[in-house]
């Protein structure tokens, strides 16, 4: 172990003074989360400036104006009237407006009438999501409407007498769809943008390691450094011990230097740890495979990639095809993300991060015991 | 192998007493690569207080040896003892060597200090002896004052001299240097042959690998002479020469064909061996001042123009040629 402590010490030491190691483990953390914090900031809290071409000017568009106005849609959408659609439709190119709701001469009569007006909503496809959000509103409001017309013509089809209308389309009014879709979250808080790009990005760097660690093996190896620390009484796995230590010290500042909201400490730690040592076993397999530096770095590279892409670092995994989900669970980044999400949203202790972590133990325990003795190998040899 | 007998006694004046337990003790070393087989039933003893030459050219097998010798390659067959304990995948005996690889194997950014000191604690030292240790071995090779400068700032021969010094930091008792003085400018390679005597004046067995005839002369009480992977002949420099008799070592320098030269050489009566080197050709002939004009008259027959001769007192590349056909530098 002292051994294995002197060659980690000695890594870590060349590891400070060589600047691009610096760069990529501690500085670009540190400057990508905070790019990050800027970028993602606001993310959370949706809103967005909806333009009303109001050529109606009856009741029934009253009532849509007026439910445009209501609590809870005022926290998204802020409402800005415009003269015309076709203004409307500038001020959506100009960016002035993410989408507009057009209510058509003659829409409030067409609710008691044979023709009917559609409402319209002009959307930009650079704001699908504010389009669609106006666009569900509009249809909610229909939707409400059409089942005010349903009910009154089935009193009047009831025989309620065609005098009493206005008494029926008052009690009508007062009546709301029964059904609804409600949204129910099972975790305690809701999945910040930036809870799933922040871990997502650190363990994109973690994977970086990988490189550094196997490039460091085989400059060693060229310097003639692995052969005279074997003519010591050191033996192979002591050497790769070394190794695997400076990459656990290196992992965890560069982690910690993305300064991410990780959740609760002790579950994030063990989530953590875990990470690191699948690092470790692909850094092992890395130098059991290559056989030379350059070697090294290419399949490094696509190692890190391969597994950041698959593992969702750079895309929010829910919403990725169902290959990819599939995939992800054979990645330790996949996981790992898996896991600090769970603890970003559901939150809890130990047992929140139990799957996630057995996971990637199991995954790293088979990708360790092929690189071990490929790696040993390459000490050997 | 021609094994030449001296009278025993201690190092440095004939071979050592076979009584006297030998710091190495390697016989019957066998090692291939694939098809190629680099080194063939080797065998030698080095004894303490000793420093043996293993003379060859490249690729004769000797950093194969010395790497089986060191662990740092298991052989295919043989055996070999370090001060009287079984050294094959033995750990603990690495701790009795001192491994100078052929090539500067340390750090370039980090400083002498701390090279030594990583180097040092590979040999489970305490924090105390690693300090002494490394001061220890700057101060042997004269690089106190540069402790704290990185290895990449050095010159050529500071590097050399500190991968000597990296190998003296567990006090071996076998101390292996590969050809620890190739690209050395003249002052850094005298001082490191100074260095290398006094290694064997003050008790350590030295194992000296290299192609240079001239430092196996200088710094070797015995050499081994290895080639194709088979130690061909061993003794003090004395014993190996006496083979040679009364032969001389001619060497024509000559401008044209020199393996048409060498060929033409071969031809006259009393030559034993030509080879060519480089810009020359080296004959091992009886009485070589006689057969001067015969010699000549051959080069002028073949059409070559000899522009010096020089005959020389037989040494070890003279030994190197009878032995092999081939010249040490070929």
């Amino acid at each position: 172990m002292r051994t294995a402590l002197a060659i980690a010490r000695k890594d870590l030491r060349q590891r400070i003074r060589d600047r691009s190691a610096i760069v990529v483990g501690v500085i670009a953390p540190v400057v990508i989360a905070g790019l990050m914090s800027l970028a993602f900031n606001g993310v959370n809290n949706f809103h967005f400036t909806l333009g009303l071409v109001e050529l109606d000017h009856g009741p029934v568009a009253a009532q849509l104006v007026k439910a445009l106005d209501a609590p809870q849609l005022r926290q998204v959408i802020t409402v800005q009237d415009v003269a015309t659609p076709a203004r409307a439709a500038s001020e959506i190119r100009s960016g002035v407006l993410a989408a507009a709701l057009v209510i058509p001469v003659g829409f409030s009569a067409a609710v008691t009438g044979e023709h009917p007006e559609p409402l319209t909503t002009l959307t930009s496809n650079n704001a699908t999501i504010a389009g669609d959000v106006a666009t569900s509103v509009a249809g909610s409001f229909v939707a409400q409407v059409n089942a005010d017309r349903l009910a009154f013509a089935t009193a009047v089809a009831a025989g309620a007498p065609k005098g009493d209308a206005s008494r029926l389309i008052g009690i009508v009014a007062r009546l709301r769809i029964p059904l609804q879709a409600v949204e129910s979250p099972i975790g305690a808080h809701e999945l910040k943008v930036i809870s799933y790009y922040s871990p997502g990005m650190a363990i994109f760097f973690l994977l970086f390691t990988i490189s550094y660690t196997a490039r460091s093996f085989f400059v060693d190896r060229s310097q003639g450094m692995i052969e005279r620390m074997r003519a010591a009484p050191v033996r192979p796995v002591e050497i790769l011990l070394g190794k695997a230590l400076s990459v656990f010290v290196y992992g965890v500042v560069t982690t910690a230097a993305f300064g991410a909201d990780w959740g609760a400490p002790l579950p994030a730690a063990l989530l953590g740890l875990a990470l690191v040592f699948s690092v470790i076993c692909l850094t092992a397999l890395v130098i059991g495979i290559a056989r030379t530096q350059r070697q090294a770095e290419g399949i490094a590279s696509i190692i890190i990639f391969g597994l950041a892409l698959l593992g969702g670092d750079f895309f929010f995994i829910s919403s990725a095809p169902s290959t990819i989900k599939h995939l992800a669970l054979l990645t330790p980044n996949g996981w790992a993300i898996r896991g600090f999400t769970d603890l970003a949203t559901i939150g809890g202790g130990l047992g929140t991060i139990v799957e996630p972590v057995v996971a990637i133990l199991v995954i790293s325990a088979v990708v360790g015991a092929f690189a071990l003795s490929l790696a040993r190998r390459a000490v050997t040899s | 192998m021609t094994h030449v007998s001296g009278n025993g006694g201690t190092a440095g004046t004939g071979s050592p007493d076979p009584s006297r337990i030998p710091v190495l003790d390697c016989a019957g070393l066998t090692k291939s690569f694939g098809m190629r087989l680099a080194v063939d039933g080797v065998g030698f003893r080095i004894f303490e207080g000793e420093v043996y030459g293993l003379l060859g050219p490249n690729g004769a097998g000797k950093t194969t040896t010395m790497k089986m010798v060191c662990g740092l390659l298991e052989p295919d067959k043989g055996t070999i003892s370090i001060a009287g304990r079984q050294a094959i995948g033995n750990l603990e005996v690495k701790a009795l060597i001192g491994y100078v690889p052929q090539d500067v194997a340390l750090y370039p950014d980090l400083t002498a200090g701390e090279n030594l000191e990583f180097l040092a604690r590979l040999y489970k030292l305490g924090r105390r002896t690693v300090a002494a240790r490394v001061d220890e071995a700057l101060e042997l090779t004269e690089l106190t004052d540069r402790r704290n400068d990185r290895l990449d700032s050095f010159s050529g021969g500071m590097k050399r001299r500190m991968n000597i010094a990296a190998g003296l930091l567990n006090h071996p008792r076998l101390l292996v240097l590969d050809e620890p003085t190739v690209g050395v400018d003249p002052q850094s390679r005298h001082a490191i042959l100074e260095r290398v005597q006094a290694f064997g004046r003050e008790g350590l067995a030295v194992v000296y690998t290299t192609h240079y005839m001239e430092e196996a002369e200088r710094v070797c009480d015995r050499v081994g002479i290895i080639d194709h992977g088979h130690l061909i002949a061993e003794g003090t420099r004395r014993e190996l020469v006496a083979q040679l008799g009364e032969q001389d070592r001619i060497s024509l320098s000559a401008t044209g064909d020199l393996e048409r030269l060498a060929e033409a050489c071969r031809g006259v009566k009393g030559v034993s061996s030509a080879a060519t080197a480089e810009s020359s050709v080296h004959l091992v002939a009886a009485e070589g001042r006689h057969l001067l004009p015969a010699i000549l008259e051959a080069a002028d027959a073949a059409g070559i123009a000899v522009t010096s001769v020089d005959v020389v007192e037989p040494d070890l590349e003279a030994v190197f040629l009878n032995l092999t056909g081939t010249a040490l530098r070929e």
